[in-house]
């Protein structure tokens, strides 16, 4: 009556979060377990110059180890969204727990190299994948105004336990032996249970009704309920699949300096300190990225799509000057470029998380996510043996460099094509094809705008797609 | 009488043609061993032929300083201080057509370092101990001693040790680790011409339960906080059913049990 105007923010998905109270506990536990899955994953290198003296292998088969380990997390994460679609999140978090925990405990006792592969490569994986999506998920469904920033706070943890677990590994490694130190790390990734174990269980699971209607478990019904959970529909509409591809090529290129940066700098001339530092000092400006894009995205002042590519353009661009500024012989222009690099990089990691619900909605966004860390795995394995490749072709990082930036930078492009790109409203997220529920789903959506507009007195489903079609969003705020 | 003069006269000058075909290099000293400082030169007798330069190399690398264009067939090179870096083959080199070279062999003592000082292993596994050299000439003979002790370990007396010797490298390899015997330290000596060298490491032999304590302490702090976590919410969940969470799945807030419940925003 005397407030028509909906608070929803714009045609969008933005279905109510709470932005506060549990969430923030829910972002706590965020931290503490992107910590443990990727900061982990990262300090593991500690462990790598005791596995080669002890089991007498090459460098590469033991590098092998953490590429399983990678490859298994992104492989199995839509095994998780999935599994947290049909039964419940906090289940799931907790199992994969257990299973990281498992597999780090289980490679403390290994007597070959297999065994390493199959314990913390597959096992740890297959933990750390029914971990990380779910929990991001989860995350971003309790926030809305703030989603932004507490996927960048909850992002920063990994710089920040990088920075912890190098030398807490080594002390571990020092006191323990690696077997021991394994254990106790095993015994350190099972806090994750108790990370799982804070969300809140789930009282409605997304199995669509329809298949009681059906009323036969047919083989065409299971499929069709599994094809659900994965969000498989997903993969026919163009603008999950143009963004699914434009972060696909943005790993290609991402992940290329911090591999070769610092040989790159030695090759340039530089001690191996300096060359060190520059590593770090990226890392830390990539801490502040996160964090930084994280609250200026939600300050709402664009769209997070025109923020990402934003990033995403600069990110590369400063790729690209990476060989100028080393070849040029400034210290002072490394340090500053490579400063800049691991700003937007951050900056632009916050984002690509949080745009997919804007794409998909927040119902399918759980086995969207899945889905696309699926996808760009691939990328993340491709990039860094191609730029290798140049290199031994070339003699030198710079062709790597051109390369990886101009992954990047047609990333950028590739963005731009999405549907609504250049309008100033996120358009609607996308809707469930499925004949069953397409009612069902449009009638919740509906519902659920109708519950976050204040004073509505049985207002039928119709009159309020009225009310919300009379005020568009405009550009600012 | 006169015959014999001749003969062995035109022998003489045929002796000496000989080597005057050859320039000869006389190097001072011939071979450096264990001293601390030296000046190595060479001398060209008979020079022949034109002399455009010189240099020395070290160990097949050309030595910058040393470069000359200057045609004298006397060059020096200064060794202030012979360490085990400095030690090796040093070559005096003529750029004459062809270019004529000597080796002067600068020996020092071998350089023996342990990988690492503080070795650790886990009892009832595999102790692994490394020594490295550098140095000219490299050791030929490796020995290791356990707690400065003069019987050697001998590799092949026992399955316990296992010794792999390279010039530049030794492994000693415990099997079998026991805390009660085999902590301590041991002793790896590199023997060459001119003696033996030797470093020391610490061998440290951790009990296979010594990671169990924090282990099972980390796991009982995650049970503790798990089950806290499950009975807090055990006691909240009669007061309040939704936590208002945005749906993950449809239908997960208030109203699915009354439609026109209308649900402030809690911002």
């Amino acid at each position: 009556m005397t407030n028509n105007k909906p608070k929803v923010e714009g045609r969008s998905d933005e279905a109510e979060g709470p932005d506060g109270g549990w969430g923030w506990v829910l972002v706590g536990a965020l931290f503490v377990s992107t910590s443990l899955v990727f900061g982990l994953m990262r300090s593991l290198g500690i462990f790598f110059v005791e596995f080669v003296q002890y089991f007498e292998e090459s460098a590469q088969a033991i590098s092998w180890i953490s590429s399983t380990g990678l490859a298994a997390q992104q492989f199995f994460s839509p095994l998780g969204a999935a599994l947290c679609n049909a039964y419940d999140a906090r289940v799931v978090v907790m199992t994969g727990g257990v299973l990281a925990g498992l597999g780090l405990i289980l490679a403390s006792q290994a007597t070959c190299l297999v065994h390493l592969y199959l314990t913390m490569g597959l096992i740890s994986g297959l933990g750390w994948g029914l971990i990380f999506t779910p929990m991001v998920a989860t995350v971003m469904a309790h926030f809305t105004r703030r989603r932004t920033l507490v996927l960048g706070l909850g992002f920063s943890s990994i710089g920040l336990s990088s920075f912890a677990f190098n030398p807490l590994f080594q002390l571990l490694v020092e006191m323990y032996a690696w077997r021991g130190a394994l254990l106790i790390l095993g015994g350190l990734s099972l806090n994750i249970v108790a990370c799982g174990a804070l969300i809140h269980p789930q009282r409605h699971s997304k199995a669509p009704a329809k298949v009681d209607s059906a009323s036969r478990s047919s083989c065409a019904s299971v499929l069709n309920r599994v094809s659900s959970y994965l969000e498989l529909s997903l993969l026919l509409e163009r603008p999950y699949i143009t963004y699914t591809l434009a972060v696909t090529l943005l790993n290609v290129g991402y992940f290329v300096p911090y591999f070769h940066l610092v040989a790159h700098s030695r090759q340039a001339g530089f001690s191996e300190y300096q060359a060190a530092f520059v590593m770090s000092a990226a890392g830390v400006t990539d801490i502040f990225g996160r964090v930084v894009s994280g609250w200026f995205s939600d300050l709402r002042h664009f769209r997070l799509i025109h923020l990402l590519t934003m990033w995403t353009t600069l990110a590369g661009v400063f790729i690209m000057l990476l060989p100028v500024s080393s070849l040029s012989g400034s210290y002072t222009a490394l340090i500053g470029i490579s400063l800049l690099y691991g700003f937007c990089s951050g900056a632009l990691t916050s984002l690509v998380f949080a745009v997919v619900p804007k794409i998909v909605g927040v119902e399918r966004m759980m086995g969207g996510l899945g889905l696309l860390q699926l996808i760009e795995s691939g990328a993340g394995l491709l990039g860094t043996p191609m730029s290798g490749l140049l290199k031994d072709i070339t003699g030198n990082y710079i062709a790597s460099f051109m390369v990886a930036g101009s992954f990047v930078i047609l990333s950028t492009l590739t963005m731009a094509t999405l549907p609504h790109y250049f309008s100033c409203t996120d358009p609607l997220p996308l809707q469930r094809r499925s004949l069953d529920d397409k009612d069902e789903g449009l009638h919740s959506e509906l519902k659920l705008m109708n519950s976050v507009s204040s004073d509505k007195n049985h207002k039928g489903v119709n009159d309020l797609t009225d009310e919300v079609t009379k005020y568009p969003q405009d550009c600012v705020g | 009488m006169k015959l014999l003069w001749a003969v062995s006269a035109l022998l003489l000058s045929c002796l000496r043609a000989n080597a005057s075909t050859d320039p000869n290099i006389i190097t001072y000293p011939e071979e450096v061993s264990n001293q601390t400082s030296a000046v190595l030169s060479c001398n060209l007798t008979e020079p022949s032929f034109h002399i455009k330069g010189s240099h020395w190399t070290h160990n097949g690398k050309i030595i910058e300083g040393s470069k000359s264009d200057v045609a004298t067939p006397y060059i020096v090179h200064r060794l202030d201080r012979i360490t085990y870096t400095s030690s090796g083959k040093y070559e005096c080199v003529f750029l004459t057509d062809p270019e004529v070279k000597k080796t002067i062999e600068v020996k020092t003592l071998p350089h023996v370092v342990a990988y690492k000082h503080s070795e650790h292993g886990n009892e009832k596994d595999k102790g692994v101990l490394v020594c490295l050299s550098s140095g000219y000439p490299l050791p030929t003979d490796w020995t290791w001693f356990k707690d400065g002790g003069q019987t050697p370990i001998i590799n092949g007396t026992t399955d316990k040790y296992e010794i792999k010797s390279t010039p530049n490298k030794t492994t000693l390899v415990i099997e079998n680790l026991s805390i009660e015997e085999d902590i301590g330290d041991y002793v790896c000596s590199g023997t060459n011409e001119l003696g033996t060298t030797s470093d020391r490491i610490h061998l440290r032999v951790r009990s296979r339960l010594a990671a169990l304590w924090p282990f099972l302490g980390i796991v009982a702090e995650v049970i503790i906080l798990v089950t806290i976590i499950f009975i807090y919410e055990k006691r909240r969940k009669p007061d309040e059913i939704t936590d208002g969470a945005a749906p993950l799945k449809t239908n997960s807030n208030a109203n699915h049990k009354d439609k026109n419940v209308r649900q402030r925003n809690s911002n």
